[in-house]
């Protein structure tokens, strides 16, 4: 990815969406409370709540395929990454913190486009699962005609 | 679980996750702006681009969806497999026209559009335990309540009475919108009434906007021009977030063609959650639009259309009616009771110029009206400063041929009431007052300057 696109991707507010699939190719999804990474997006954490992550977590251990969605509601622009989970632990209450201030900047950007900011923050968010994976593609999820063009 | 028990979910205001696979395995995972339900076993997804979800339909027919209800946001989670594509019919053309409606708004027309409507069936449906620190209640499904029953009711009543009673056009379009506020809490209404000869819709009559009659509207452009054109019922809940996703689209093919064109300004609130459009309707004529919008997105539901549909109808019948009728025709011109004469401060001392070229009436250089009722105003005037004349009937008016009114269907009703309008708002010392079915009288209140060019 480019800086731009890390610095991006790094914003705060964003919508984390999480998709995976059995070993049947059945999919899954479910909304992910925060990402985050140390070293430029070339791998990532993604945290999901245990309370509505559990058939994410048990599909990943069985194929480890993984794809994650960053998305601005402000404004639709859209990233999704693809990947292979390379760890699934169920996340340090040190974590706590930045997963509960990466929900809340989710909620504050959805209270300026109208929805109240308590009924975001009263979506479960912990404690969550820390899946790490590592990023092999990058595409553009931007609504468009250049939805799902490879970005790296 | 019943796909109703969680219908709200379905009105498409908060967008609903999705996740395919391809043939390997490889998830995919992404937004829809709205999962329609079609019925208890059957929803369909609107396909607007041959993206990734597509291609993956062809592979893998299973799908996951979660769904957020806007008012509790619990979550709730579809299993779905790919039933077949729709390209027409009922399904598609309802479909359809949200899209294009935003599409048109946001100067995407074209550009974003269904490709099909991909039918899925349901192979379950279950609430995500746990999504939420204190589900609280669960989300019954909406439900009519008596008391609203009843209202509503009364309200239609109302409305009819109204509207058979009604003198005149704007008598009649002040009724209905006043019933619709006060009985079905409607605040922000219009109507718009359909021009044949220039394709275009002209606002009419407004309540909850202050100001806006005058305001026009191609025919295929935005909410209203769609519901026009298409001559079809548009709910839009969600509507902002409707427009964020057309905003999306316009920018990410500004950033690979440069230009588009513009976005199409609501004549209505600027920041309109929700809108309920309803054409209206002689058989297949049509009569103009009746638009309601309102800052909560989830304003109109089911109900809502069904009983403005009714309105509409009778708003139409109501419309066509009074524009037909003219008491005075067949009758010889003769002058009316003179009115009261109107305040007329000394000292106002107003000057009105018409552009000959372009149809347009100016008021001290700032632009009053033009067409068809800035014609009608300039031979007033004329009349008025060369004879004195302060009494008219529409029928002169029809069988004045400078005018350019059309033999059939003139709409002459509405282009004094969009006359008298404009003259309330820009200038009141220029009133044109009934004085009986097909009677008007001008009434003058300052020193008028006329110079045409």
């Amino acid at each position: 990815m480019t800086p731009e696109q890390v610095r991006w991707c790094e914003e705060r507010g964003l919508s984390v969406i999480v998709g995976t699939a059995d070993a049947e190719h059945v999919p899954s999804c479910c909304r992910g409370a925060a990402v985050r990474s140390k070293d430029d997006f070339e791998t990532l954490t993604v945290y999901v709540p245990v309370a509505t992550g559990q058939e994410i977590v048990a599909n990943v251990a069985t194929t480890r395929r993984i794809a994650v969605s960053l998305s601005l509601p402000r404004d639709n622009t859209s990233i999704q990454m693809k990947g292979l989970t390379t760890g699934v632990r169920l996340a340090p209450a040190a974590d706590e913190p930045f997963v509960k201030e990466y929900v809340y900047g989710f909620a504050d950007i959805l209270e300026a486009l109208g929805l109240p900011r308590r009924l975001t923050r009263s979506m479960n968010h912990w404690p969550a699962f820390a899946i790490d994976m590592s990023v092999e593609e990058v595409y553009d999820q931007t609504p468009g005609p250049n939805a799902g063009a490879p970005l790296a | 679980m019943r796909l109703i028990e969680f219908s709200r979910c379905f009105q498409g205001v908060i967008p609903t996750i999705i996740a395919s696979s391809d043939a390997h395995g490889m998830p995919n995972v992404t937004y829809v702006s709205q999962v329609y339900l079609i019925d208890d076993q059957h929803v369909a997804l609107s396909c607007q681009f041959f993206n990734k979800t597509r291609r993956n339909l062809d592979a893998n027919p299973f799908i996951s969806a979660e769904l957020l209800d806007p008012v509790t946001m619990q979550a709730y989670r579809l299993r779905l497999k790919f039933v077949r594509s729709e390209k027409r019919g009922p399904l598609f053309e309802t479909m359809a026209m949200r899209i294009q409606a935003i599409a048109s708004h946001t100067g995407m027309d074209g550009v974003f559009r269904l490709i099909a409507a991909d039918v899925f069936e349901v192979l379950s449906a279950t609430r995500v335990e746990g999504f939420l620190n204190d589900p609280g209640e669960a989300p019954a499904h909406e439900e009519v309540s008596v008391t609203g029953l009843r209202t509503e009711l009364r309200g239609l009543q109302l409305v009819s009475e109204r509207i058979n009673r009604a003198d005149d056009l704007e008598t009649l379009l002040a009724a209905a919108l006043d019933a619709l506020d006060v009985y079905f809490g409607f605040h922000h209404t219009m109507v718009l009434l359909y021009d044949n000869d220039v394709q275009r819709l002209v606002t009419i009559a407004c309540r909850g906007y202050g100001g806006g009659v005058g305001a026009e509207v191609a025919v295929g452009e935005g909410l209203i021009g769609t519901v026009a054109s298409e001559q079809r019922v548009l709910r839009i809940t969600g509507l902002e977030a409707g427009l964020r996703y057309g905003r999306a689209v316009r920018r990410s093919v500004m950033n690979r063609s440069g230009s588009v064109r513009p976005e199409i300004p609501l004549p209505g609130l600027p920041d309109a959650q929700s809108a309920l459009v309803i054409p209206l309707l002689i058989e297949d004529r049509l009569i103009g639009v009746l638009a309601a919008e309102s800052r909560d997105a989830m304003a109109f539901g089911e109900w809502d259309e069904t009983y403005l549909a009714i309105i509409g109808n009778q708003i139409a019948l109501g419309i066509d009616r009074a524009l037909q009728d003219d008491p005075a025709e067949g009758a010889e011109p003769r002058p009316a009771p003179p009115p009261p004469p109107i305040p007329r401060p000394a000292t106002v001392r107003r000057t009105l110029t018409y552009y000959r070229n372009d149809d347009c009436v100016f008021l001290d250089g700032e632009y009053l009206i033009r067409n068809v009722p800035g014609r009608i105003l300039w031979k007033l005037l004329g009349a008025w400063k060369k004879d004195g004349r302060t009494a008219f009937t529409n029928r002169e008016l029809r069988l004045d041929r400078t005018l350019g009114l059309p033999e059939l269907k003139d709409n002459l009703e509405s282009r004094l009431i969009l006359l008298r309008h404009r003259l309330r708002e820009k200038c009141p010392e220029i009133q044109i007052a009934s004085t009986g079915r097909g009677r008007f009288a001008l009434e003058i209140g300052a020193d008028l300057d006329l110079v045409e060019k």
